[in-house]
C-alpha cells in the first residue's frame, strides 16, 4: 500500500510540473516567439539618422500621452515601404515618410497646396516646376530638382511604376538647381499629369536608381530615406511605429509640427473588433468601417457621445468619398436597352439602404453621380430635366417599353462586404417589387473582380469612382473606349459604348485647366449624356470612414471646425496626397481630466 | 475545428482507429446473434429503453427542438424577410428582438433551426453511407485493399475541410442547403469508415463468420446479412453522433462565412451579429439565443445517445 | 513485423506525396488564372499590365509549364523556400507562418494538454462514483455540444464586455513592443487566456465522456472481474483499467496535437488572435493559395506524423493489435 500511494504520488508530483512545465512553455513560446518577430529599423545605422534622446526601443512600449494611435489602413502585416507598392505599403509610406508634389485639398475649393513643389506653371506643352528649397532626405542629404527629374523619367520609363500612365504624354524632364522643366510630346494631357503632381511620391535618386527595374515593386525599402515629417522606428507582424523627424522641413517653412511624438498604427482585425477597441480608447484616430457607430456618436445628443469625434455633428458623420453605383452589363440584354436602365434607376430606393444598412452613415448619391466636393460642376438644370428619383410607378412605365421578357438576373457584391450584401438584398427586393427578377450572388471578390473584368456578368455594386480634383476621371471611367476582352484598367467595366462622349473625355483631358469655361461646357454635356443613358446607376456615396476618440487627442477634423477642416484619412492616397499633414499636425493633446 | 468521433472501440483498437474522443464504447460479442434471442431482445429493448432516463430526457427535449425548428416559423407572427425597426431588444412583438436590418429574430432563428437540421441530417446520412461502404470493404478484404483505403482516408483527413470549401466554392455562384449537407458528408466519412472498419475485424473473426464462409454464401451477404445486424446498434450510435457532430460543424462553417448563401442558419446569425458589432453594442439578444439552441439541440442529442448506448449495452446498466 | 512496417511506411510516403500534390494543385484548381486573379486588385492601364504581368509570373513561377512548377514547388519545400504571399505582397510565406505558428501552439497544446489531463482524471473519477457521473457525464455533453463561435462569443461578451476582465482582442494591448519585460509578458497573458479558455472548455468535456466511458468498460471486462476474484485490491484494478482505457485516448491525443498546426479557426478568428488558424482565414478570404499552400504542408505533415506515431505505439504496446492487421483473415 505504502508503494502505491508513493508511486501515485511521485506520478502527481510529476503531472503537476508537467502542467505548470507546460504553462510556462507557453509562456516563453509566445514571449520569445514575439520579440524575435519585431524588428527596429533604428537600430540600424544605415538611414544615417542619429537615434533622438530616449531610444524607443529600450522602452517597454510608447508613453500613451505622446503617442497617438491610429487604425483602419493596414490589413496584412507591415512589410514594405516602397510607395510604388501602391496596393500593400505600410500605413504612412507615402505621407509620412515619402511625400509628393502638391498636395490636393477637396475640402477648400478643390485647390492644391504647395508641398515639395512651391509652384508649378504651364507655359505651352512644357511644365515648369519649382522645387522647394532647404529640404533634406532623412539621411542628410538635399532634396534637389534632380530627385524630382529622376521620379518622374522613372514613371516615363518603366511600365512597373504606377504612375506610367500619368505620364505617357511627356518626353522628358530635366533639372536644373531646384527648377524642373518638364516637356510634353503633342497635346499634354492635363488632367492626367495633374493626378501625378499629387498622387506620386519624389524619391531620392541617389538609393533608387541602384533598384534594378524589374524589382520597383518588389523591393522592399524597410530602411526608407524620405523627406516626410516622421521616421520609421520599430515594426512587428501586428503594428508599425514612426517617430518624429526632427529635421523636417515643414515646421521652419509652413509652421506646422506634431503635438504627439509617436505614431502607431495598428493592423486590423474585423470591424467590430476595431469598434471595441476605439471605444475603450486604445485607437484614437480609426478610419475603419465601423457598423453601428452612428449609434455611439449621437448617442449624447449629437454632441460626440462617448467621446467620439466624425466629420460631420449629423447624418451622414463622413466625407463621402467614391461613388457606388449599380453597374449593368450594357452589352448583354435586357442591360443594353436604356429603358431597362432606367426602369432600373427609377425603381431603387436609396434612401431605404442609407438608413436601414448604413444608419445613416453614407449619403444618398446625386443622379449624376459626381461626388460633393465636385458640386461646383454638377449642373443642375440638366439634373432637374433628366435626373432620376425613387419613383416605381415611373419605373414600370419604362419597364413595359424596355422589352423585359421576365428574366432572372444577378446581382453580384463581394463575399464579405457584408454592407453590399445587405444593400442589394434591399435593391432586389425594390427591383423585385416592379417586376423585375434579380438573384443577389456573393462571389469570392477575386472571382468577382475577374466577372467584371471579362464582362461576364449581369449587374454589380461597383465603387471605383473616387475623389478626385475634376470630373474628368469619373467620366473617363464611364466612357473610356476601346473595350477589350479583358477590362484590366478598371474603366469602363459597364462595357459601354458612346465614341462622342469618348470625344468629348478625350477633349477635356487635352484641354488646359485654366481654361474653365471649355471645360465646364465640356463637362455639362458630358452630364446631361449620362443622365439620359444611364450607363451606370449611381446610388450613394461611401464615406471615408473617420472616427476620432477625444481620451487622449482632440480637436480632430471636422466640418465646423475653426482649425482642423482638413481631410482626416489615413488611407494610401490620401494621407500623401490630400491634407491629412495638416489634420495630424492640428491635432491637440486632450485636457487632463479634472478630478 | 472540433469534431467528435464515433464511439471507440476498446475491443481491437487497431491503428488507425485513432478516435479522437471516445464517446461510448460498445462491446461486440456478449450479444449473442441467434434468432430466437434476437426477438426477446427486441422487447427487452423497448423496456429498457423507456426506463432509460437519459434517453427520455434527451429525446424528449429533441423532440421539444424539432417541433420548434417545425412549427415556429408558422406560428411566427412575422416574416423573415419584413423590415421593422433595427436593434429592438426583445419584446412582446418581437419575442428575440430584432437585427441590424430591422427583420424579426424569432422567425430567423426558427428558420435557421430548420437549416442546420436539414444540412445535419444530410451530413450524417452521406457519411454515414460512405463510410460504412468504405469500411466494410477495408475490414473485410484487409491486406492491400485495407491499406489503399487507410491512405484514402489519410488523404481526406488531410486536406483542411475548409479549403476545399473555397475552392469548389469558387466555382459556384451560390451555396445551397444540399450542397453544405453533402460536403460535410464527404469529410467527416473517415471517422465512421474506421470505427466500421476495426469493428468488421473483430466480428470477422467470430465462428459464425467461419461458418458462413464455409457454407459457400458470398463476402456481400456475409456483411450484410451477420456482421452489420450485430453492429447495427454501435452504427446507430455512430449515426447520431454524426448527427451532432455535422450540425457543429456547420455552424463553425457558416461563421466564418461559408454556409448557405440561399437561406440563413445559426451559424449564419452568429456571423452576422459579429460582423454587425453585435457583442460590441451589448444586443445579447442577437448572437446568444442561436448559439444556446444549437447547444440544446445537440447536448439533447448526445445525452439521448448515452442513454441508447446504456439501453444497448448491459454492462453499462449495472452502473 | 519488418513487413508491416515497411508496408506503412510505403503508405505514408505515398500519403504524403499525395497531399503535397493536391497542396500544390490548389492554387491552379481554382478557376482563372492566379496572378490575373491579384492583379485584378488593382487598376491597371494596358501597358503597365502587361508589365506587372510578366513581373508576377516570374516571381511566383508561373510563367513555366505545370511540370517544372511542380518539381520547382518540390524543390522548394524542400530547401525551405515556400514562395511569396499575395496578401502581404511580397513577404515571404515561410516569414507569415514562423510569425503565427507560437501563437498557435501557445494557445493550443497547453489547452489540448491540460484538458486531457483534466479530463481523464475527471472521466475516471466519474467512473468510480455515481454522484460525480450524474454532474460530469451531462455537464461534459453540454461543453462538447458548444459551438466553438458561440462559446467564444459568450465568453467575450461576460468576461469582456460586461465584466471587463479580459480583453478579447488581439496578441498583446497595442504601442507595446515586443521584450522580456513583465509588462508585455502580462498583456500577452491577459490576451492569451480567453481564447484558451475557450479551446479547453470544449475539449474538455471530450476527454472526461471519453475516459469516464472507457473505465466503465475497463472495470466491467472479463480480466478486470478475473482480477478481482484473485482478491485484488480495487485500487489495482482501477489502475491497470485506467491504463488500457488510456490507450484509445492517448491515439487521441496524438491525433488532436497533429492537427494542432492548423489552428483553431474559428477561435482564432473570433478573438482576432494572430495565430496559424487566423491566417489561414486570412489567406482564404483574399484567396492568397501561395500562402495557403505553405501552410498546409505544417498540418499535412503533422496529421501524417501524428498517425504514423498512433501507428508504432499501437504495434509496440498492444499485441492484439499485431495479429489482427498482418494479413486479415484467421
Amino acid at each position: 500500500m505504502n508503494r502505491d500511494t508513493k508511486a501515485m504520488k511521485t506520478r502527481q508530483a510529476g503531472r503537476r510540473a508537467a502542467r505548470w512545465g507546460i504553462a510556462a512553455a507557453a509562456v516563453l513560446i509566445l514571449a520569445s516567439a514575439s520579440a524575435c518577430t519585431s524588428s527596429s529599423s533604428s537600430s540600424t545605422p544605415k538611414t544615417g539618422t542619429s537615434p533622438t534622446s530616449s531610444s524607443s526601443a529600450t522602452l517597454a512600449g510608447y508613453p500613451r500621452a505622446q503617442t497617438i494611435y491610429t487604425s483602419g489602413t493596414m490589413y496584412s502585416p507591415p512589410t514594405t515601404w516602397n510607395p510604388f507598392n501602391v496596393g500593400n505599403y505600410a500605413t504612412g509610406a507615402q505621407g509620412l515618410i515619402y511625400e509628393p508634389l502638391f498636395l490636393f485639398d477637396p475640402i477648400h475649393n478643390n485647390s492644391y497646396m504647395p508641398w515639395l513643389a512651391t509652384s508649378g506653371t504651364w507655359s505651352g506643352s512644357t511644365y515648369t516646376i519649382h522645387v522647394r528649397d532647404n529640404v533634406k532626405w532623412s539621411n542628410g542629404t538635399p532634396l534637389t530638382g534632380a530627385d524630382v527629374a529622376y521620379s518622374i523619367n522613372l514613371a516615363r520609363t518603366n511600365a512597373l511604376d504606377p504612375y506610367h500612365a500619368n505620364v505617357a504624354s511627356v518626353s522628358s524632364a530635366t533639372a536644373n538647381g531646384n527648377t524642373v522643366t518638364v516637356v510634353f510630346s503633342g497635346a499634354p494631357a492635363y488632367s492626367e499629369f495633374q493626378d501625378f503632381l499629387w498622387e506620386a511620391p519624389i524619391v531620392n535618386q541617389a538609393i533608387w536608381s541602384k533598384v534594378p527595374a524589374a524589382q520597383l515593386i518588389t523591393f522592399a525599402d524597410n530602411h526608407p530615406v524620405g523627406t516626410g515629417p516622421m521616421l520609421l522606428d520599430t515594426y512587428s507582424a501586428t503594428q508599425e511605429a514612426y517617430k518624429l523627424n526632427p529635421g523636417w522641413w515643414g515646421t521652419p517653412q509652413l509652421g506646422l509640427s506634431f503635438k504627439f511624438k509617436y505614431l502607431v498604427d495598428v493592423l486590423n482585425g474585423s470591424n467590430n473588433v476595431e469598434l471595441a477597441a476605439l471605444s475603450a480608447g486604445q485607437i484614437d484616430w480609426s478610419n475603419n468601417f465601423l457598423p453601428g457607430i452612428n449609434q455611439l456618436v449621437s448617442g449624447l445628443g449629437g454632441a460626440g457621445g462617448y467621446g467620439i469625434s466624425t466629420f460631420y455633428k449629423n447624418s451622414p458623420y463622413m466625407l463621402s468619398a467614391n461613388t457606388a453605383w449599380l453597374e449593368p452589363n450594357t452589352s448583354k440584354a435586357p442591360m443594353s436597352n436604356v429603358n431597362f436602365r432606367k426602369a432600373m434607376a427609377y425603381a431603387i430606393n436609396p434612401a431605404q439602404i442609407v438608413s436601414a444598412v448604413y444608419g445613416g452613415i453614407v449619403k444618398a448619391a446625386n443622379p449624376t453621380g459626381l461626388l460633393p466636393t465636385l458640386n461646383s460642376y454638377i449642373d443642375s438644370s440638366a439634373v432637374s430635366q433628366y435626373g432620376f428619383s425613387y419613383n416605381p410607378t415611373l419605373a414600370k412605365q419604362y419597364l413595359a417599353k424596355s422589352g423585359y421578357t421576365g428574366q432572372n438576373l444577378t446581382l453580384e457584391v463581394p463575399q464579405g462586404w457584408t454592407d453590399w450584401m445587405a444593400a442589394i438584398q434591399v435593391i432586389t427586393s425594390d427591383l423585385q417589387a416592379v417586376g423585375i427578377h434579380v438573384t443577389p450572388t456573393y462571389p469570392q471578390y477575386s472571382a468577382r473582380q475577374n466577372d467584371l473584368i471579362s464582362g461576364n456578368y449581369d449587374l454589380a455594386i461597383d465603387n471605383n469612382a473616387q475623389l478626385d480634383s475634376s470630373p474628368w476621371s469619373y467620366f473617363q471611367r464611364v466612357y473610356q473606349l476601346p473595350i477589350a476582352a479583358q477590362q484590366t484598367a478598371q474603366l469602363n467595366w459597364e462595357r459601354f459604348t458612346s465614341q462622342t462622349d469618348w470625344n468629348l473625355v478625350q477633349q477635356a483631358g487635352t484641354t488646359p485647366l485654366t481654361d474653365t469655361a471649355k471645360l465646364t461646357s465640356i463637362y455639362n454635356q458630358l452630364q446631361s449624356d449620362f443622365l439620359q443613358q444611364l450607363p451606370e446607376i449611381p446610388l450613394w456615396y461611401n464615406g471615408a470612414w473617420f472616427q476620432g476618440n477625444n481620451q487622449y487627442w482632440t480637436n480632430y477634423p471636422s466640418s465646423n471646425s475653426t482649425s482642423n477642416q482638413w481631410t482626416p484619412v489615413m488611407w494610401r492616397n490620401y494621407l500623401g496626397a490630400m491634407t491629412s499633414i495638416y489634420a495630424l499636425a492640428n491635432l491637440k493633446p486632450a485636457p487632463a481630466p479634472s478630478s | 475545428m472540433s469534431i467528435m468521433s464515433g464511439p471507440a472501440k476498446p475491443g481491437s483498437p487497431g491503428p488507425g482507429d485513432a478516435t479522437p474522443v471516445g464517446a461510448a464504447p460498445l462491446v461486440a460479442g456478449p450479444v449473442s446473434p441467434a434468432a430466437p434471442a434476437t426477438v426477446r431482445r427486441r422487447s427487452d429493448l423497448l423496456y429498457y429503453a423507456l426506463h432509460n432516463k437519459k434517453l427520455v430526457f434527451g429525446l424528449g427535449l429533441e423532440l421539444l427542438f424539432v417541433l420548434t425548428a417545425i412549427f415556429g416559423p408558422i406560428i411566427s407572427p412575422h416574416n423573415l424577410t419584413d423590415y421593422f425597426l433595427s436593434n429592438q431588444p426583445p419584446s412582446a412583438q418581437h419575442w428575440l428582438g430584432t437585427d441590424n436590418l430591422g427583420h424579426d429574430l424569432f422567425a430567423e432563428v426558427t428558420v435557421g433551426m430548420r437549416v442546420s437540421y436539414l444540412v445535419g441530417a444530410l451530413g450524417a446520412l452521406c457519411a454515414a453511407f460512405v463510410g460504412m461502404v468504405l469500411g466494410f470493404t477495408a475490414g473485410w478484404r484487409g491486406g492491400m485493399v485495407d491499406e489503399f483505403v487507410q491512405m484514402i482516408t489519410n488523404v481526406v483527413v488531410m486536406i483542411p475541410a475548409l479549403v476545399l470549401l473555397i475552392v469548389i466554392g469558387a466555382y459556384l455562384k451560390t451555396r445551397g442547403v444540399p450542397f453544405e449537407g453533402i460536403f460535410i458528408g464527404l469529410t467527416t466519412w473517415p471517422w465512421v469508415a474506421r470505427a466500421v472498419r476495426a469493428q468488421t475485424f473483430t466480428l470477422k473473426q467470430r465462428e459464425f463468420v467461419d461458418l458462413a464462409r464455409l457454407s459457400g454464401r458470398r463476402a456481400y451477404s456475409i456483411v450484410i446479412r451477420d456482421i452489420a445486424p450485430n453492429m447495427a446498434s454501435y452504427l446507430f450510435l455512430v449515426v447520431i453522433l454524426l448527427f451532432g457532430a455535422s450540425m457543429l460543424l456547420a455552424a463553425n462553417f457558416d461563421f466564418l462565412g461559408l454556409g448557405p448563401t440561399t437561406t440563413t442558419s445559426l451559424g449564419n446569425i452568429m456571423n452576422q451579429s459579429t460582423l454587425w458589432s453585435a457583442l460590441q453594442l451589448h444586443y445579447w439578444w442577437w448572437f446568444l439565443p442561436p448559439g444556446l439552441l444549437l447547444t440544446g439541440m445537440v447536448a439533447a442529442l448526445l445525452i439521448a445517445n448515452v442513454g441508447l448506448d446504456e439501453v444497448f449495452n448491459p454492462k453499462l446498466r449495472a452502473q | 513485423m519488418r513487413r508491416y512496417l515497411s508496408r506503412k511506411v510505403l503508405t505514408y510516403l505515398l500519403a504524403f506525396v499525395v497531399g503535397v500534390t493536391i497542396d500544390w494543385g490548389i492554387p491552379h484548381l481554382m478557376p482563372g488564372d492566379p496572378v490575373q486573379l491579384y492583379l485584378s486588385n488593382f487598376s491597371l492601364k494596358p501597358a503597365g499590365y502587361a508589365a506587372m504581368y510578366k513581373m508576377m509570373s516570374q516571381a511566383f513561377g508561373t510563367n513555366l509549364p505545370l511540370w517544372d512548377q511542380y518539381l520547382h514547388y518540390w524543390r522548394g519545400l524542400l530547401t525551405g523556400n515556400w514562395g511569396l504571399s499575395f496578401w502581404d505582397f511580397p513577404a515571404q510565406v515561410s516569414t507569415l507562418i514562423f510569425q503565427a505558428l507560437p501563437y498557435t501552439l501557445a494557445l493550443l497544446v497547453p489547452a489540448i494538454t491540460l484538458s486531457y489531463m483534466l479530463g481523464n482524471r475527471l472521466g475516471a473519477a466519474a467512473a468510480r462514483r455515481k454522484v460525480l457521473d450524474n454532474s460530469v457525464l451531462p455537464g461534459g455533453y453540454v461543453l462538447q455540444a458548444m459551438p466553438y463561435p458561440w462559446l467564444a462569443l459568450a465568453l467575450a461578451f461576460l468576461f469582456g464586455e460586461v465584466w471587463h476582465v479580459f480583453p478579447v482582442s488581439g496578441p498583446y494591448d497595442p504601442g507595446l513592443i515586443p521584450a522580456f519585460s513583465w509588462t508585455f509578458i502580462s498583456s500577452l497573458l491577459y490576451h492569451w487566456f480567453l481564447p484558451f479558455f475557450t479551446v479547453f472548455l470544449v475539449s474538455l468535456g471530450g476527454w472526461a465522456i471519453g475516459m469516464r466511458n472507457l473505465v466503465i468498460y475497463e472495470l466491467e471486462n472479463d480480466s478486470s472481474r478475473y482480477l478481482r476474484a484473485l482478491g485484488a485490491s480495487e485500487r489495482m484494478i482501477r489502475r491497470y483499467a485506467y491504463r488500457n482505457a488510456s490507450l484509445p485516448q492517448l491515439s487521441g491525443l496524438a491525433l488532436a496535437l497533429g492537427v494542432v498546426v492548423g489552428g483553431n479557426i474559428v477561435t482564432e478568428y473570433a478573438f482576432s488572435y494572430p495565430g496559424l488558424g487566423h491566417l489561414i482565414f486570412e489567406a482564404i478570404s483574399n484567396e492568397d493559395f501561395f500562402l495557403l499552400q505553405g501552410i498546409f504542408i505544417f498540418i499535412i505533415i503533422g496529421v501524417l506524423v501524428a498517425n504514423f506515431i498512433i501507428d508504432i505505439v499501437f504495434v509496440i504496446t498492444d499485441p492484439r493489435t499485431r495479429l489482427g492487421m498482418q494479413g486479415g483473415s484467421a
